[in-house]
């Protein structure tokens, strides 16, 4: 029996990215020293659903990352480990590993097969290594650092000389972790170390070509990517291997058997130095083994090398474990780089030993509760049922023509005589009130939870915080507010820019705070909330505030039109402009300029607004307002020439019937208007769309709107009502009207335009212009 | 299906056929999506005469032409009789004016000769040809080249 599978594929692929959301998020809210049983499940069952499912669809690579997942987070719930924040880094990184993999499985790029590696390898490490090795591993880098060997020659003069070799190794230092195995000196030339760094080899080899020629440098890596570094190790060492084990296993390992386990590594490989340079990678392990003691510092030797030594023989005995691939790749040697102290060491080995012989048995465990827990994830399934959104769409549209009828009928019955035609008009106020609960509930469809946009931010908050050195709590507020999809999909891009801004320009480095006498953690807010028909969205930080003199200066020197007396509510308008910037340094998260001038005209296109409340040392405040929903719109509905159009109401200032004498002209044509101190351009909505509307000035009504340019009075001949209106495209079945962001149908079936503010005055004014050329 | 030849004009199929001024048309049936009466229309600002504006179809807008000012058959009128062809095509919705429907006709290859060039105000671009039936002339109209041209200015200039 074949089955197409792909035709599951997209199922899978939206399953697979929900439950990584989901796991990101019940992460970010762990309570670190006191995890909720419920929330360990529930992130189990995540990774558990997503090892299922690409189990059953052939994307083992994304099996094998959830398996080690799994297994770490099996314990976790089991309350054989204890959660620590490490881990929760771990889980977060593997999630992003698996993201990518969905990505990839997806048409996009190919995961780092690295990264894949060292995820597992952390996981793996996590979930078998003890209190001892967790411990080592918190003070491993968060960064994936590589583990490189280092091995150059000196020429004689530069190694004898005792403060070059200071230099370089300093100069080193600066861009690795160096553990020094051999310094050079005047009898041997060799300089050999274990860099643990994130730089690139280039790096490396730049920071030593000032001492030395770049074919003496040597650079490769610790750990081996190569499956030739485990065949190498199961035939190289054997028998160390066994005894190793069989030592360590049995025996605590202080740190004097370490150093007689060193002593024994010292015969095994006994390959010459000057070959093994050349050798691979997990070679290296034992680079210092046979012969350098004399030359190293005794308390170097003892503690420092024997997990290394260590670490060959679990490469043999891992080899056939199942997502157990360079299990240690960077474990205990990567840790020991970065922690210069030996103490931890002793235990190590122990702890290492001990992980080898747990081994089997684990694995068995797990494989038998695993059963239990698939009739768990089944008795809790989904009570939600997926549809495409079309077919949302069609159904909004079905309800929107039931809405047109039934006003038609209501309008018709209002002529009956309401004695004669009561049970019929006791139907239509039926007809009414269910057509309007079905439209409310059939809108509640699209409608999703803010949360599905804060739910991205702890995220972000946390990498960028951690980036800039800064200490930040997000805090979200009403993230139950509920916003359509559409606009939830729109308003994301310009929320973490906001977000980024905050915290980048706005929250202070720890040290700034506590001098301004803040708590050095700085406090983000995220709040949405309803307010009369629109979704306020509040991104706050309690920050340095927007700098007025800063400001004021950089758009002077951008040659805007500003004086010193401007209000501060026009002072923060000016970081809207495109290209403005206050930051002295860009950075790569943000200072380019390019940013709230976008974020501006993305809230403008969705219908909403923008607002900034800013204090100095107390932190700024964004205001976005948006519609509910793209889908309808508040509109004042105005006649013009017999036409109805409609004015969106977010953009309407005021309305008021013009005096004549309020009305100047410019140069002879232009018409301005003198309204409260203002001089607005004067248009009129009739000359706009040539049609014959009223000429008289004061029989017609004058609408101010503002939009991107800023405000206009438009001149209609009659105000008509406030409606919510269902847009409706023009451009499905026409084409873009200048001057109409679309139209929509009212209440008598007839369809009316709707106004594009911005666009009907620039029209209006090309119109003046022209009328003053001509 | 119809059997369709190298130029995507069927060989043979059923035509609807409608009067404008004293001539009378013809366009693929399969493009016809229903005929309705001529109710008012939104007018669309700073767009063509022909192009009438704008109607509510059960919710989805529809932009409305009017052939007969497009083929410059004199004044129109709009009465009861007015008729509206709604086309599909492609994937877009939209209503043609014409004075009258007035039949369903089987055309064969043979029945339609090529059209000669006449420099019309309808291009040849747009004919498929003349078919005969009973002694009528019937102006066979590729409706679909029509509507989507540029100089109809109903789609946006993008598929140029």
């Amino acid at each position: 029996m074949s089955i197409d599978m792909s035709q599951f594929y997209q199922v899978f692929f939206e399953e697979t990215s929900e439950h990584l959301a989901n796991m990101e998020n019940l992460l970010l809210n762990l309570d670190v020293d006191n995890p909720s049983l419920e929330d360990l499940n529930a992130i189990f069952r995540a990774a558990h659903s997503i090892k299922g499912g690409s189990g059953t669809f052939g994307f083992s690579d994304m099996t094998e990352v959830t398996h080690v997942l799994e297994g770490l987070l099996d314990r976790l719930r089991k309350e054989e480990l204890a959660l620590r924040p490490d881990m929760v880094d771990a889980f977060l990184a593997a999630g992003d590993v698996l993201r990518g993999q969905l990505e990839h499985h997806q048409g996009g790029p190919e995961v780092d097969s690295g990264d894949i590696r060292e995820i597992s390898a952390r996981l793996t490490q996590l979930a078998h290594g003890d209190s001892a090795a967790a411990a080592t591993a918190a003070s491993a880098p968060a960064e994936p650092a590589r583990v490189l060997n280092l091995v150059c020659l000196f020429p004689p003069d530069l190694a004898a000389s005792e403060a070059e070799v200071d230099n370089l190794l300093a100069a080193l230092a600066e861009i690795a972790a160096v553990d020094l195995r051999h310094r050079p000196d005047a009898a041997n030339g060799l300089l050999e170390a274990r860099l643990t760094t994130a730089r690139s080899d280039t790096e490396l080899r730049d920071a030593l070509a000032f001492y030395v020629g770049p074919e003496e440098i040597a650079l490769t890596p610790a750990v081996g990517g190569e499956p030739s570094a485990y065949g190498l190790f199961e035939e190289a060492a054997p028998a160390a291997q066994e005894e190793a084990y069989g030592l360590f296993s049995e025996d605590p390992a202080p740190a004097a058997d370490a150093a007689a386990a060193y002593g024994f590594f010292d015969d095994a490989p006994a390959a010459p130095a000057s070959e093994k340079h050349e050798e691979d990678a997990g070679f290296g392990l034992f680079e210092d083994a046979p012969g350098r003691p004399e030359a190293l510092p005794n308390r170097d030797v003892a503690p420092g090398d024997s997990p290394a030594a260590i670490e060959g023989p679990g490469y043999g005995l891992f080899v056939d474990a199942p997502g157990g691939l360079g299990v240690f790749d960077n474990a205990p040697g990567a840790e020991r780089l970065s922690r210069p102290a030996a103490a931890p060491v002793a235990t190590t080995p122990a702890s290492t030993g001990r992980r080898l012989s747990d081994h089997p048995s684990v694995e068995v465990a797990k494989t038998g509760r695993r059963d239990t827990d698939k009739t768990v994830v089944a008795a809790g399934a989904d009570t939600s049922i997926r549809v495409s959104v079309e077919k949302v769409d069609q159904l909004i549209n079905l309800v929107g023509e039931l809405v047109i009828t039934q006003a038609m009928l209501a309008e018709t019955a209002g002529n009956l005589d309401p004695i004669q035609a009561e049970k019929l008009l006791a139907g239509i106020d039926l007809l009414a009130r269910n057509t309007r609960d079905l439209q409310e509930s059939v809108m509640s469809i699209r409608m999703l939870p803010m949360s599905m946009v804060f739910s991205r931010f702890p995220r972000v908050v946390r990498d960028l915080a951690g980036k800039l050195n800064k200490q930040v709590e997000m805090k979200t507020i009403g993230e139950n507010t509920e916003l359509d999809k559409g606009l939830i999909e729109k308003i994301t891009d310009p929320l973490t820019h906001l977000v980024r801004n905050s915290l980048d320009h706005g929250i202070e480095i720890p040290e700034k705070r506590v001098a301004a006498g803040k708590n050095p953690k700085g406090t983000l807010t995220l709040k949405a909330s309803h307010q009369g028909g629109a979704v306020v969205i509040e991104v706050m930080d309690d920050g340095g505030g927007l700098n007025r003199a800063r400001i004021l200066e950089k758009a002077k020197e951008r040659g805007l039109p500003v004086s010193d007396s401007i209000s501060d509510h026009e002072v923060w308008q000016l970081i809207f402009a495109p290209g403005f910037s206050t930051a002295e340094v860009v950075t790569d998260v943000s200072g380019r300029g390019v940013g709230m001038d976008v974020v501006k005209r993305n809230i403008e296109g969705l219908g909403g607004k923008v607002e900034l409340e800013s204090s100095p040392g107390f932190g700024t405040r964004t205001v976005i307002r948006l519609p509910l929903t793209l889908a309808i719109l508040d509109g004042m509905s105005v006649g013009v020439g017999g036409e109805t159009f409609i004015v969106p109401i977010t953009t309407v200032v005021e309305s008021l019937q013009p005096r004549l004498d309020d009305i100047r002209t410019l140069a002879g044509d232009s018409r301005m208007v003198h309204i409260r101190g203002e001089y607005l351009p004067f248009i009129t909505l009739s000359e706009v769309f040539g049609l014959a509307g009223v000429e008289d000035i004061t029989k017609g009504i004058l609408v101010v709107v503002e939009g991107e340019e800023g405000k206009a009075a438009l001149f209609v001949d009659e105000l008509l009502g406030q409606h919510q209106v269902v847009i409706k495209s023009l451009e499905a079945n026409y084409r873009k009207v200048p001057g109409m962001s679309g139209a929509t149908i009212m209440g008598d079936g007839r369809v009316a335009m709707i106004l594009d503010v911005a666009a009907v005055i620039r029209l209006g004014l090309a119109n003046a212009k022209r009328r003053a050329a001509a | 299906m119809d059997i369709v030849d190298s130029s995507g004009v069927p060989a043979s199929g059923e035509y609807l056929t409608f009067t404008l001024g004293q001539e009378e048309y013809g366009i693929d049936i399969l493009k016809v999506q229903e005929i309705r009466g001529y109710e008012a229309v939104t007018r669309i600002a700073n767009s063509p005469a022909f192009i009438k504006g704008v109607i509510n179809l059960r919710g989805v807008i529809v932009p409305i032409v009017d052939l007969r000012l497009k083929f410059n058959l004199g004044e129109p009128s709009y009465d009861q009789f007015t008729v509206v062809i709604i086309l599909n095509i492609g994937k877009r919705v939209m209503g043609i004016v014409v004075d009258g429907v007035s039949d369903v006709i089987q055309l064969n290859s043979e029945n339609l000769h090529p059209a000669p060039e006449f420099g019309s105000i309808l291009d040849t671009r747009y004919l498929l040809g003349l078919g005969t039936v009973e002694e009528r002339m019937i102006i066979m109209v590729d409706i679909e080249q029509l509507m989507t041209s540029q100089e109809m200015a109903l789609v946006e200039t993008a598929a140029a």
